[in-house]
């Protein structure tokens, strides 16, 4: 059995580094619009079907398809920014609790539409990447890495470094972390918070879309398929701390490995057992995330 | 015309009124302060005039154009800064980032080289630790680079929210010694001070503030002989 551990720690990485890409946006978000997103798995779910039906219509390899669908959600998410700012920036009571829950009726709306349009079968999304696995005999030990699932980890590693390299290298990146870091001191310095803002939500409504291709074509998509990937961002960014992006990659990681070890050795049901427990447990220890630095 | 001119502003926090008929003015040039005791207005006023609060009634005019209807960043972009009780700097964010955030307006962007030479110059050890995370800052340091991000705003209306609130006292001479060497480079300063003695002593003209009134108002030298300012603000 302990032959497969080098396996299972393979698959639980290369799983992790797609989760990375979503839940770095969410966080993003969070940090930025101090909004915790509950349509974030819808996002997924509905990039994946674009990716889907684009491929069905066209005939062209999904993966071609990844730009298209982040501008055109990251277009969606620009639009539907300020909508969302005004919910959190009105006045009635409690704002952060009115957006928690428009943002939930989003996601609702959007898996009702998805049921309706999409309907309630599985699809899987077919690209040139699905085919091909690498092999490693190593004598006792033996892995297997599908070509698709490498794929999703450089994604998730251009996506990473590249949002890293814009938060701390350009003006645009500096004015998105000080409007985090300090609100009010970020108007002081001029910055047009609701612009940067929309800005930040398109990329992040963006990058979840794309995502969602890449999720379709190693799992499967469905139109209910949402709910299990919000519960996966909640939980790699409350693990890494509220808002704190530099733990995103290691949470997410830890999720993988958690989920690929219940895969390999235990009854796949418990995997969300086994991630709630230890969300709990950590959480107990350390209130603000594995690395104490989140709100 | 004078840079700045407060008039009859009333600003409210919700249901009850912090600042009632409040009228004052800032030539260009000059450093004007604002005195008064705890809760008497003072943050609320310059929160007000830098549009982080907005007026129920009453005008602010900047260089002649009313700016009181303006968001937040559109003032600053007009050329109003403040340094903010408690510095309010990016804690993340290292030195030389929290300068370069100071310089995001497009026009304070095209002076950032020099600008930041500039503030090297004025606060030296800002550039020896300018890799060092803001939070871990000493509270003297921090000070410098709340002023310095300011100066990289490219200024013409610098205001300080009691730069000496929670400093050592040798640190406290320190920075109103920066104040007077800012205001003799010729920039124009409005500060707002608990620090009565030494506010008085760099002030151009001074107003006092309670209860969210202005109820006084003249040259230090003037309320430095007032019976009321001497039992009330300078223990004498």
């Amino acid at each position: 059995m302990i032959s497969l551990l080098p396996q299972a720690l393979i698959d639980g990485i290369l799983i992790g580094g797609i989760y990375i890409t979503f839940a770095i946006g969410f966080s993003l978000a969070f940090g930025v619009m101090h909004i915790i997103d509950f349509a974030v798995g819808e996002w997924v779910m509905l990039g994946a079907f674009m990716g889907y039906y684009l491929n069905r219509w066209l005939g062209l390899d999904t993966v071609v398809f990844l730009p298209v669908v982040f501008v055109v959600f990251g277009f969606i998410g620009y639009i539907l920014q300020p909508v969302i700012y005004k919910v959190l920036s009105g006045k009635r009571g409690n704002p952060h609790l009115m957006g928690l829950v428009f943002t939930f009726g989003l996601g609702l709306m959007f898996r009702g539409l998805g049921l309706t349009f999409f309907g309630f079968y599985s699809h899987s999304l077919k690209t040139f990447l699905s085919s091909g696995s690498f092999s490693l005999d190593l004598g006792s030990v033996f892995i297997t890495i599908p070509t698709v699932r490498l794929a999703g980890l450089f994604y998730a590693l251009i996506i990473t470094f590249g949002l890293t390299y814009i938060l701390k290298k350009t003006d645009f990146g500096i004015a998105a972390r000080a409007v985090a870091q300090n609100r009010d001191a970020a108007g002081l310095m001029g910055v047009n918070i609701e612009r940067i803002s929309s800005f930040i939500y398109a990329i992040y409504v963006g990058i979840s879309a794309m995502t969602g291709i890449l999720i379709g074509s190693v799992f499967s998509i469905n139109a209910q398929m949402g709910g299990k990937y919000t519960i996966m961002a909640f939980f790699v960014v409350v693990l890494a701390g509220m808002g704190y992006l530099a733990g995103v990659p290691w949470a997410a990681f830890l999720l993988g490995i958690v989920q690929a070890i219940f895969l390999i050795y235990f009854n796949p049901g418990w995997t969300l057992l086994a991630v709630f427990i230890i969300l709990y447990v950590i959480l107990l220890v350390s209130p603000k995330g594995l690395f104490g630095r989140g709100i | 015309m004078s840079l700045l001119e407060v008039k009859g502003i009333n600003t409210f926090y919700g249901e009850s009124q912090a600042l009632w008929d409040v009228t004052f003015h800032v030539e260009k040039g000059t450093l004007v302060t604002l005195l008064g005791a705890n809760g008497a207005g003072k943050t609320t006023t310059l929160k007000t005039i830098c549009g982080l609060l907005k007026p129920e009634s009453g005008e602010i005019i900047f260089s002649g154009e009313p700016i009181h209807t303006l968001p937040v960043h559109e003032i600053a972009d007009r050329g109003i800064t403040l340094i903010p009780e408690g510095r309010q700097l990016f804690p993340q964010m290292n030195v030389e980032e929290n300068l370069l955030a100071g310089s995001y307006l497009k026009r304070a962007k095209k002076k950032r080289k020099e600008n930041l030479e500039r503030v090297y110059e004025l606060f030296p050890v800002l550039k020896e630790r300018r890799k060092q995370i803001a939070e871990t800052l000493s509270g003297g340091e921090q000070q410098m680079l709340a002023i310095g991000r300011a100066l990289m705003q490219d200024p013409q209306l610098i205001m300080f929210d009691e730069p000496s609130l929670g400093l050592a006292p040798i640190l406290v001479q320190n920075v109103f010694s920066i104040i007077k060497d800012l205001h003799k480079r010729g920039a124009t300063i409005l500060l707002v001070e608990q620090n009565v003695n030494q506010a008085i002593k760099v002030a151009d003209y001074c107003y006092v503030i309670e209860n969210g009134r202005i109820v006084m108002e003249g040259t230090g030298a003037e309320l430095e002989k007032d019976e009321k300012v001497r039992e009330a603000y300078l223990g004498m």
